[in-house]
């Protein structure tokens, strides 16, 4: 008697097999899920590591032309360059007698080219992540505390 | 199930176990063997390299922005001898656009790369960008080409050419005693030689930082970025330094000098706006330095080659003697013609004597026997605080590399004599860099006031521009004093009617005559002929230091330095838009105003 009640309440033998079927299916899913996603992952981040490296070399190669076309820049519009050209054009310096001067209120002579900004107010930057990511709770609960007591001074008035 | 088969089942659960116990017992063992962990070493070389990366130098400008050095793209060319297929193709090209040796080329190329042999061979470096350009063509063609049947295509598979900077200088010889020159040849320890490359080195070069570059995908990174050097803008105006360089050469055409150096010089803040010597070098072309500068010539005499400045120097003992108030304007002297001290005998110029003059009629006739009465009247206390407090005593401290300076003998030294405290008066057994006294007499022409005399008006540093506050070094002299020297010097002049004069311009200056020291004592035929000179007088926008070195037209510095003053000045008033002193003073225009042409 006792060994049929026991035989009513037991799991049908393909029930358990396809339960385990199933469990082993379900581990191997995740797996494959955490997997694909890892493959996807990492592969966007070589893709992006080589997209980033292919940029720094464009970045290389136009700083090298910026400095070849510098280069000639001076070249062409050097002084000797352009004393050929004026020499060229039968053109010739300018004498003291033959320049005439003009005032012009106001005008203030150039100081010099400005190649570069001025030197700029360094900031701080402020954290990207706020305090409420990163403090743990008991920092979080001291913070609290500490706020409380420093706006309840018992010389304040509250209104 | 039987017990037969439960055995089975046992036994190969039980070999199961055992393998695969003995399997993970393996791979652990042998990740911890010597083998292994030179293995592991051996691959790190293949994961990434490990690069130092060298910023590009800084560049220099020229007070306007112009360019006076900068870098260029060049390439190195080498052979991967791993990728080589066609050595007699690559043997060919290189001899035919690269100029290389067809033999030496094919002999790289054929090598088989390890057992000794290198995977990568230098062929040359500081290759222009013309001839990579026809090598990128020659590739591209050959690219390009269809097989036809058995045919086998041309290709240079395995010639690479690496791109980096070279320093440049698009000016050529213009400015290079002032520049110095990078030994750019030297990739990896380059060095500035001379001038502001010397002076700057550190700050151009930058700070090469070492990279990690992984060739894994998965760790790749950002290469951290490497600034370039600190750039330099100069007080120097390539015009004005183009037009010094012009007059110098002509000067030493029409004169016959050995040598010269034409300063010019703000006196109002220290800036040199020009500085011109002989020779100059092509900084591109450096390796020829050897050649034009035998030893002891200096690369740059304007700061590095002392020399006996004879009358020129009367301006400072007159400036000590009025500020120490020994004498004024009016104080008169008789000049007998000759001063005896320390049992030697002072001459003036013409070996005869002068009679009653005024303080200004000395520095007109430019008298050695005022300035020796001068000197003593003083006394070598104060005379000799005078002239360590114009900067005598020490090196000015410009921004070149190589600045050079004679000691001051004083007295108690053991070379100093009583004879000394006259001689030095008149500029005579005293030795003076040319920057030296644009720097001290610049303080005559600045209310007494003497700056420290710079050629780097601001500096880029990371992409922001900071100005170089001028440095005040001292006030020898009270304002006060200044001026009436100023003044002096101006009636001296067109007293004189000098050559130094330009019509229309109020000048003051003087002129110098030094006789040079030879083994048989002092020479009378071989002179230093020097003027130096400012204007506006009462508002000085350039201050100008001629010195010819041994000129054989003429001896003396009225007759060969003044008339290059004046031609300079003439010139120099136009680039600097100066107007004449009666369009200046009449419309109290104390900037400059609006230039036009007649």
């Amino acid at each position: 008697m006792k060994k049929d009640l026991l035989q009513a309440y037991k799991q049908a033998p393909w029930r358990t097999q396809v339960q385990w079927v199933g469990i082993f299916l379900l581990i191997v899913v995740a797996v494959a899920a955490v997997a694909g996603l890892y493959l996807f992952i990492s592969g966007r981040s070589a893709a992006t590591g080589r997209r980033i490296q292919n940029l720094e070399s464009e970045v290389a190669e136009l700083q090298r032309q910026n400095n070849d076309l510098q280069t000639q820049l001076g070249e062409i519009s050097s002084s000797r360059s352009l004393n050929e050209r004026v020499e060229s054009l039968n053109m010739r310096p300018l004498t003291p007698n033959e320049a005439i001067y003009l005032e012009v209120p106001g005008y203030i002579p150039p100081s010099g080219p400005s190649l570069a900004p001025p030197p700029s107010i360094k900031e701080e930057r402020t954290p990207i992540l706020l305090p409420e990511f990163t403090d743990t709770f008991i920092e979080w609960i001291s913070s609290k505390l500490k706020a409380d007591t420093q706006t309840l001074t018992p010389t304040e008035v509250q209104p | 199930m039987n017990e037969s088969m439960k055995n089975r089942y046992l036994m190969i659960c039980v070999i199961g176990t055992v393998v695969a116990s003995v399997i993970a017992f393996q791979m652990i063992r042998i990740q911890h063997i010597d083998g292994a962990q030179q293995i592991l070493a051996f691959s790190e070389d293949y994961q990434g390299v490990t690069r130092m990366i060298y910023p590009d130098r800084g560049n220099i400008y020229d007070s306007q922005g112009r360019l006076l050095a900068g870098n260029e793209t060049s390439y190195e060319i080498g052979l991967d001898l791993n990728s080589i297929s066609q050595p007699e193709t690559i043997a060919g090209i290189a001899a035919s656009i690269l100029e290389l040796d067809y033999a030496k080329v094919l002999g790289y190329a054929t090598m088989t790369p390890g057992d000794g042999n290198p995977v990568y061979v230098v062929l040359d470096d500081f290759v222009s960008k013309d001839k990579i350009e026809q090598l990128v063509t020659i590739k591209e063609d050959y690219s390009k080409r269809t097989a036809r049947g058995n045919e086998v295509l041309p290709n240079i598979d395995g010639l690479l050419w690496t791109p980096h900077s070279q320093r440049t200088y698009p000016e050529g010889t213009l400015a290079s005693n002032i520049l110095g020159f990078y030994s750019y040849l030297d990739r990896t320890g380059g060095i500035g030689y001379f001038g502001l490359e010397e002076a700057y080195d550190s700050q151009l070069a930058g700070t090469p930082r070492e990279v990690y570059i992984a060739f894994d995908p998965q760790r790749l990174s950002t290469v951290e970025e490497v600034p370039p050097g600190v750039s330099l803008v100069l007080t120097i105006d390539r015009e004005i330094q183009s037009l010094t360089e012009k007059t110098l050469d002509e000067a030493i055409d029409w004169s016959g000098a050995e040598g010269g150096t034409i300063l010019v010089y703000n006196p109002e803040d220290g800036g040199v706006i020009a500085m011109a010597t002989t020779p100059r070098l092509d900084p591109n072309d450096y390796w020829d330095y050897a050649e034009l500068f035998p030893n002891p010539l200096p690369y740059n005499t304007a700061i590095s080659q002392t020399y006996e400045p004879g009358s020129v120097f009367k301006v400072i003992t007159m400036a000590s003697a009025l500020d120490s108030g020994e004498v004024d304007r009016d104080t008169r002297f008789n000049d007998p013609g000759y001063f005896n001290i320390g049992g030697a005998t002072i001459y003036n110029w013409n070996m005869g004597g002068w009679g009653d003059v005024d303080m200004t009629e000395c520095l007109q006739y430019s008298l050695n026997v005022c300035m020796s009465w001068l000197a003593t009247e003083m006394g070598p206390d104060t005379f000799y605080t005078y002239l360590k407090n114009f900067g005598f005593d020490r090196k000015t401290g410009i921004d070149l590399g190589g600045e050079n300076h004679w000691p001051l003998k004083l007295p108690g030294d053991s070379f100093w004599y009583e004879v000394d405290l006259a001689t030095n008066s008149f500029g005579q057994g005293i030795s003076v860099t040319p920057i030296q006294m644009a720097m001290a007499i610049g303080a005559v022409a600045n209310d007494g006031r003497m700056m420290a005399p710079h050629l780097v008006k601001s500096m880029i540093i990371d992409g922001e521009q900071y100005n170089v506050d001028p440095v005040v070094v001292g006030t020898p002299i009270k304002a006060e004093t200044a001026h009436i020297l100023t003044d002096m010097l101006v009636d001296s002049l067109e007293n004189e009617a000098s050559n130094a004069l330009v019509n229309g311009y109020s000048l003051a200056g003087k002129t110098g005559t030094g006789e040079i020291a030879t083994e048989f004592g002092y020479s009378s035929s071989e002179t230093n002929a020097s003027f130096a000179g400012w204007g506006p007088a009462e508002d000085p926008k350039f201050l100008v230091y001629v010195w010819l070195e041994k000129p054989s037209i003429s001896i003396w510095g009225s007759e060969v330095a003044a008339p290059v003053f004046s031609d300079l000045v003439s010139k120099l008033v136009v680039l600097m838009d100066i107007p004449p002193d009666n369009v200046r003073l009449s419309n109290d225009i104390n900037s400059v105003g609006q230039k036009g042409q007649d």
